[in-house]
């Protein structure tokens, strides 16, 4: 941490080297995160370049109370939505799997990947809500502040979230069994 | 960790994350054509402290200027109306043919019934996210 803290005040005074050691740790996570919001491969690159560049252009904003990766997510989720509006996809929608970055990344499997099936039965929120718990292990008062909610808000969609996937995975279940038994 | 959070853990795990070497470079040229904003001191943008006093006295000299103007230019009372017209207003009356609803035991059951259904909910609800976060 007190070596995070030091690369944050170098990187403040121009140091790319130091902003460089300080998100390298951090970058595979996003790219994925964005992978799994971006409509295509080339915009999920284009939002981490984004969110890098103004992440060291307003690293004086940066408020050390908070977790870094807190603050690299939020400026992520508005590269995301900027992204979005820009382009008016329906990331639920995405039909064309060579188009959807996602599909492109998943190693096959025998099973759909439960990222995808979150995609499209969640929300963007509780969606990012799912992400941030399970594949980043964020607190819930962190996911509260990259999201800007509150804490109970968090809970409460984890909790539907976790019950709409639960389904899923019953379903996947269920069909595994009528195949195993024709 | 439960079953669904481990798989969701191992299926994030499962999406290739490699970052090319072009955007690895795309990205450090595009970081060394930026310079960081300046950390903005406190007292950089403050004011120094007579504006604040000729700003009040601004405010004081407008305020007093308004409520003289509005007092020297106050309208005249206006001439009242002698003996309006009053025309009867006249209502038509309706007859409602209409019943009090009784409830009935059976709806009141239900209704508490469902009451104590909700509670239950309510409970259970409460109790699955305290015990998962």
């Amino acid at each position: 941490m007190s070596n995070e803290v030091a690369l944050i005040a170098a990187a403040r005074k121009g140091s790319v080297a130091a902003f460089t050691d300080l998100v390298q740790s951090y970058r595979p996570g996003l790219f994925r995160f964005l992978l799994t919001r971006s409509p295509s491969y080339a915009d999920a690159e284009d939002a981490l370049q984004d969110t890098l560049i103004n992440a060291y252009r307003y690293l004086h904003s940066y408020d050390a109370r908070w977790r870094f990766s807190t603050w690299l997510y939020r400026i992520a989720i508005n590269n995301v939505a900027k992204l979005r509006s820009a382009e008016t996809v329906e990331l639920g929608d995405l039909r064309d799997e060579r188009s959807d970055p996602l599909a492109f990344c998943i190693a096959d499997s025998d099973r759909q990947n439960l990222w995808q099936c979150a995609r499209r039965r969640l929300t963007d929120e509780v969606f990012t809500a799912m992400w941030l718990r399970y594949a980043e292990d964020m607190s819930v008062n962190d996911i509260s502040a990259v999201l800007e909610r509150s804490a109970s808000w968090t809970k409460v969609n984890l909790l539907r979230g976790r019950r709409i996937l639960e389904s899923e995975l019953g379903n996947y279940a269920n069909d595994d069994k009528s195949k195993a038994y024709g | 960790m439960d079953k669904l959070a481990r798989q969701l853990r191992d299926d994030a795990l499962k999406i290739d994350c490699t970052i090319s070497e072009e955007l690895d470079e795309r990205i450090r040229a595009s970081l060394q054509g930026i310079t960081p904003e300046p950390v903005q001191k406190p007292g950089a943008t403050a004011r120094p402290a007579w504006f604040w006093w000729a700003s009040s006295l601004t405010g004081v000299v407008a305020a007093t200027a308004a409520i003289v103007i509005i007092n020297v230019q106050a309208p005249e009372p206006r001439p009242v109306a002698e003996n309006p017209a009053v025309t009867p207003l006249v209502l038509p009356t309706i007859k409602w043919n209409a019943e009090t609803a009784v409830l009935t035991s059976p709806l009141e059951q239900e209704i508490e019934d469902l009451q104590s259904d909700l509670k239950k909910a309510e409970e259970a609800v409460k109790q699955d996210i305290d015990r998962l976060f």
